[in-house]
C-alpha cells in the first residue's frame, strides 16, 4: 500500500515544490503574494511530513505535521497578512535588484549547493534529495532577506530560512522529539510577532517601512 | 564557636546591613553601620581562627560539574581578613556621621556592604572560579563607588578604572588557566602540591602574568594611572577602603599565586619585584609631591606604599632562592607588617582627607590652611597618620619600614653577586622614598592645617561629627599599638611566614628589644616612645630652670611692616615643592607659561599670570600613544559597521556559502 509514495516519488515531488515556492519569492512583487507563497511553503513542509509519517509509521511525526499546519500554515500567515494591512502606504516588494538578477542568482545559489552536496546525506533513508533543497532554500531565504528593503520581507526570509532549517533537520534526524519541536515553533511564533511589532513601530518612527532608514541609527 | 559560624554571622551582618539599607524608612537606615561594623568583629575573630588553626574548607557547594562554589582559609587569608576587618570596623563607625550629608544613602549603604562582603570572598576564595567571582562582584561595586557621585569628572575616572581592571583580570584569567591545564585541579591547595608539574618556561609566565594581572589591581607602576584618579572620585570613607584594603587584595593575589601556589622560583622573580617596588615607591611618591589636590596625594602615596610592600616581598623571595631562609622570613614579616600599617595609617589619611572635604568643601589643598585650629581633632589625627605614613617612631610605619631597611641591607649575606648589588639598592630607594614622603606630608599637614585660612570655607570649617572623630580615632589609636608593640603583630604574622617560608621567622626579640638579629642591630620602639616623652619633659624642665620664670607675651606675627597678614602671603603647596621639582626635573618634565602685561614696561606690571604643570609621563607617553593606535584600528573596522542591515545579512550569506564550498 505504502508503495506508491516511492513509486511516484512523491516526497521529492513535495521537496521540489518546496523549493519552487522559494525560489518563486525572488520572481514576486506584491507583498501579499510574498505571504501566500510562504504559506504554500508551510503547508507543502507539513504534508510532507506527514507522508514520512506514513511511510515511516511514526505517530508523533502526525503531530509534528499538525503543528507545522497550524502554526506555520495558519497562525503565522494570518498575523503577516495583518501587518502587510496595517503598511498601507504602498505593498510593492521594492528589492535592490531587478527580478530577473535576483532569480538567476537563486538559481547559482541553488547550483552551488547542489555541486558542494554532491554526495547527498542519507541518514533519514526517505530521500536523497531532501538535504539539499533544504539548505537550498535557507540561502535563499537568507538572499531574500538581503536584497529586499522593506522590514516585512525580512520576516518572511526569516520565515523561509527557519521553514528550510526544519527541513533540513528533518532529513537528517527523522524529526526531532516533539518537545523540541514544539519550543522551536513557540520561539518562531514569538519572533514573528515581536518582528512584526517591530515592523509597524519602524514605519511609525520613520515613516517608512524601509530598513536602510535605520543607518542613521549608527553612532 | 566554630569558625564557620563566626563566617555565617560576619555573612548574615553584612548582608542584613546592605538589605535594610536599601528599605525605605531612614530610621532603620542608620543602622546599616553599625550591622556592618559588628559583622567586621565577627569576621576577625574567624580571621584569628584561621591564623592559629590549620587551613580549612569553611564553606563548599557543588553548583555544576565545573563550578564548585568553597571557600576555604589558611593563615594568608587570615591575615588579610584580619587587616579588613580593622579597618572595615573604623571606616563604619565613620561611615555613621559621613554619610549623613550623601544624597542616595541606601544605595551607599548597600554597595558598601556588598563591597566589603565581595573583599572578605577575595581572599577566602578556595578555588580559582570563586576567586574569580568575587574578584569580579569587587570589581563591579568599586567602580559603581568611584561613580558614585555622578560628576564628569568621576564618570571618567570609573571608565578607566573599569577598563584597567579588566585588562588585569585578563591577565588573571590565563594565568589561573595555565595553572588549571598544568595541574588538573582548581583548588589553590591542590595547585600548591602539583605545581612542581609546571615546565619552567610556563612558571615564570604565570609569574609575569600574575604581576601584571594583580599588579594593575595594587596599582604598581606603570599600571597605576586608574588609581589616582578613580580613589579621589569615590566618597572618602570608600577611597578609604579602596586605598586601605581593595589595592591590597592585589598583594593578596600576587603572593597566593606567586609564593604560596608556585613556591620558591628563581633568583631573577624577587629582583623583579624588588625593581617594581623600588620604582613603585619612588616615582609614587614623587607624583604625590606634586599633587594639591589631598586625596590624588594620598592615592599617589599608595602606589608608594604598595612599592615599600613589595620591596619587602620582593626581597623574601630572593632570599628563599638563595637559601637564605630566616633573612627570607622577616623579609616576608616586613612586607606584611607593612601592608596591615598602610591599611591603618592610608585609612586613617583617607578618613581625615574626608572630614577636611567635609568641612572645606574643597579637594584643593591651596584653598585651606589653619583648619587645626577649628578641627583639633581631625587635625590630631591626621597628624599621627602623617607621622605614621612618613615611618617616624614612635609609631607603626616606623616599625614596618624600618625591617624591611634592615632584611634589605642583610643582602650582603646572600651568596649572588646580582643580590648583593640588589638588595642594598632597594633599601637606598626605600631611603629616598622616606625622605621625601616626610616632605609630602609636612606639605599636605602644613598647608592644610597650619597658618591662616585660605578662604570662607576654610575659615569657617567645623569640627567633624562624633563618629567620624570615633572611627579615625581608632585607627590613629591602632597606628601606636602597632607602633609601640611589634611583638603583637609579629604573633599574627608568624603563621603566615611560617606557611610561606617554613619558618616563624621571628625577627629578634627579647623584652621589648626588637631586631633581626642578635649581632646586627635592634631597636626598641617602646624606648625610643619613652625616650621622646622623658626627653621633651626633660626639655620644659630643663629650660625653665635656666631661663628662669618666663612671661608669656602675646603679639602679632612680624609682618615686615605691612599693614596686615594676609592669606595670600602664605607658603603655596606649589612654592613648597619647587626645591624638589627643580632637582627631580628629569623626571617631572615640568612646564611654565609666565605672562606678564606692563603698563609701562618693566616697572609697572598690569597683570601676570602663571601656569605650571608637570607631565604626567606615564599618561602622555604610554597610555596615550596606546589609545590613540586602538582608535586608528577602530576607524578602519568601522568600515565593515555600515550599520546596514542588508550587508551584514550578506556577510553570514558569504560566510555560509564559503563554508559550504570549502567545508566539505
Amino acid at each position: 500500500m505504502k508503495n506508491w509514495i516511492g513509486a511516484f516519488s512523491v516526497i521529492d515531488f513535495i521537496s521540489v515544490g518546496i523549493l519552487i515556492t522559494a525560489v518563486a519569492m525572488n520572481a514576486l512583487r506584491r507583498l501579499e503574494s510574498c505571504v501566500k507563497a510562504y504559506t504554500l511553503n508551510s503547508w507543502l513542509l507539513s504534508s510532507l511530513i506527514a507522508i514520512v509519517a506514513f511511510m515511516m509509521g511514526e505517530t508523533h511525526l502526525y503531530i509534528a505535521s499538525f503543528v507545522t499546519l497550524l502554526s506555520k500554515g495558519i497562525l503565522i500567515p494570518m498575523f503577516l497578512r495583518r501587518i502587510v494591512k496595517q503598511i498601507k502606504v504602498t505593498h510593492d516588494v521594492d528589492p535592490y535588484i531587478s527580478n530577473a538578477l535576483s532569480l538567476t542568482i537563486s538559481g547559482i545559489l541553488v547550483a552551488v549547493v547542489y555541486t558542494s552536496l554532491k554526495e547527498g546525506i542519507f541518514v533519514a533513508g526517505f530521500s536523497k534529495n531532501v538535504l539539499q533543497i533544504s539548505i537550498a532554500v535557507i540561502f535563499i531565504g537568507l538572499f531574500i532577506m538581503i536584497t529586499r528593503k522593506k522590514a516585512i520581507t525580512q520576516v518572511i526570509g526569516l520565515l523561509f530560512m527557519e521553514n528550510g532549517l526544519f527541513l533540513a533537520g528533518f532529513s537528517l534526524t527523522f524529526g526531532m522529539p516533539t518537545v523540541i519541536e514544539l519550543g522551536v515553533l513557540f520561539d518562531m511564533l514569538m519572533g514573528v510577532i515581536i518582528l512584526g511589532i517591530f515592523t509597524i513601530q519602524i514605519r511609525r518612527a520613520f515613516a517608512s517601512a524601509d530598513l536602510d532608514k535605520l543607518t542613521i541609527l549608527k553612532g | 564557636m566554630d569558625p564557620e559560624s563566626y563566617l555565617y554571622i560576619g555573612i548574615l551582618f553584612f548582608l542584613l546591613g546592605a538589605v535594610i539599607s536599601l528599605l525605605p524608612l531612614p530610621k532603620v537606615k542608620n543602622y546599616t553601620y553599625i550591622l556592618s561594623s559588628t559583622g567586621a568583629l565577627s569576621f576577625a575573630l574567624l580571621s584569628l581562627h584561621l591564623l592559629f588553626a590549620t587551613p580549612r574548607n569553611l564553606f563548599s557547594a557543588q553548583i555544576s560539574s565545573l563550578f564548585n562554589l568553597a571557600f576555604s582559609g589558611d593563615a594568608i587569608s587570615g591575615f588579610f581578613v584580619l587587616t579588613i576587618s580593622i579597618l572595615t570596623f573604623a571606616v563604619s563607625i565613620y561611615s555613621i556621621g559621613y554619610i549623613r550629608d550623601l544624597k542616595n544613602k541606601g544605595l551607599m549603604g548597600f554597595l558598601f556592604n556588598i563591597f566589603i562582603l565581595s573583599m572578605y570572598a577575595v581572599v577566602l576564595s578556595g578555588n580559582i572560579i570563586t576567586f574569580l567571582i568575587s574578584w569580579e562582584t569587587m570589581s563591579i561595586v568599586s567602580y559603581f563607588l568611584v561613580t558614585f557621585d555622578r560628576e564628569g569628572k568621576s564618570a571618567k575616572a570609573g571608565l578607566i578604572y573599569a577598563v584597567m581592571t579588566h585588562i588585569g583580570t585578563a591577565f588573571i584569567i590565563i594565568l589561573f588557566f595555565l595553572l588549571y591545564r598544568y595541574t588538573g585541579s582548581m583548588n589553590f591547595s591542590d595547585m600548591k602540591n602539583l605545581s612542581s608539574q609546571i615546565p619552567e618556561n610556563l612558571r615564570n609566565l604565570v609569574f609575569v602574568f600574575s604581576i601584571i594581572g594583580f599588579g594593575t589591581k595594587a596599582g604598581i607602576i606603570p599600571l597605576h594611572t586608574w588609581l589616582p584618579k578613580a580613589h579621589p572620585a569615590a566618597p572618602s570613607n570608600i577611597s578609604a577602603l579602596m586605598s586601605g584594603v581593595m589595592i591590597k587584595t592585589g598583594i593578596y593575589g600576587f603572593i597566593r599565586i606567586s609564593m604560596d601556589v608556585l613556591g620558591q622560583g628563581p633568583e631573577w622573580w624577587g629582583i623583579a619585584v624588588i625593581v617594581i617596588g623600588a620604582a613603585s615607591s619612588i616615582l609614587g611618591v614623587m607624583y604625590a609631591l606634586m599633587e594639591h589636590d589631598l586625596k590624588r596625594l594620598l592615592a599617589y602615596h599608595s602606589v608608594e606604599n604598595i612599592g615599600i610592600i613589595l620591596l619587602g616581598l620582593g626581597a623574601s623571595m630572593m632570599f628563599k632562592s638563595n637559601g637564605l631562609y630566616t633573612l627570607s622570613a622577616i623579609a616576608l614579616i616586613a612586607g606584611f607588617y607593612h601592608t596591615i600599617n598602610h591599611a591603618v595609617f592610608k585609612g586613617l589619611l583617607f578618613l581625615g582627607a574626608g572630614s577636611v572635604m567635609h568641612a572645606t568643601h574643597t579637594k584643593n589643598m591651596e584653598d585651606m590652611g589653619g583648619l587645626l585650629k577649628s578641627m583639633p581633632y581631625t587635625g590630631l589625627f591626621f597628624l599621627i597618620g602623617s607621622i605614621s605614613i612618613c615611618a617616624l617612631p614612635p609609631f607603626n610605619g616606623f616599625v614596618s619600614e624600618w625591617l624591611t631597611y634592615q632584611s634589605l641591607l642583610l643582602g650582603f649575606k646572600s651568596p649572588s653577586i646580582t643580590s648583593k648589588i640588589i638588595s642594598p639598592l632597594g633599601g637606598a630607594a626605600l631611603a629616598l622614598t622616606g625622605a621625601l614622603a616626610a616632605a609630602c606630608f609636612v606639605k599636605a599637614f602644613g598647608i592644610s592645617f597650619l597658618g591662616m585660612p585660605r578662604n570662607k570655607h576654610a575659615e569657617n570649617a567645623k569640627e567633624s561629627s562624633l563618629s567620624m572623630i570615633i572611627g579615625m580615632g581608632i585607627l590613629a589609636f591602632s597606628c601606636l599599638l602597632f607602633g609601640i608593640f611589634p611583638g603583637m603583630v609579629l604573633t599574627v604574622l608568624q603563621p603566615v611566614s611560617f606557611m610561606l617560608t617554613g619558618l616563624y621567622g621571628t625577627p629578634y626579640q627579647q623584652g621589648s628589644l626588637l631586631g633581626i638579629s642578635e649581632t646586627f642591630s635592634t631597636i626598641s620602639p617602646m624606648a625610643i616612645l619613652i625616650t621622646l616623652i622623658v626627653m621633651s619633659f626633660a626639655t620644659i624642665i630643663f629650660i625653665s630652670s635656666i631661663g628662669g620664670k618666663r612671661k608669656i607675651v602675646y603679639g602679632d606675627s612680624w609682618d615686615c611692616g605691612i599693614p596686615a597678614l594676609t592669606p595670600r602671603m602664605q607658603y603655596t603647596a606649589t612654592a613648597f615643592t619647587k626645591p624638589i621639582r627643580m632637582i627631580f626635573k628629569r623626571i617631572y618634565l615640568p612646564r611654565r607659561e609666565l605672562k606678564v602685561s606692563y603698563l609701562v614696561k618693566p616697572f609697572f606690571v598690569k597683570s601676570i599670570e602663571y601656569k605650571g604643570e608637570i607631565t604626567p609621563f606615564f599618561d602622555r607617553y604610554i597610555y596615550e600613544p596606546v589609545i590613540v593606535f586602538i582608535h586608528r584600528i577602530a576607524e578602519r573596522v568601522k568600515l565593515l559597521q555600515s550599520g546596514s542591515l542588508h550587508l551584514y545579512l550578506a556577510y553570514i550569506l558569504i560566510t555560509l556559502i564559503l563554508l559550504l564550498i570549502f567545508g566539505t
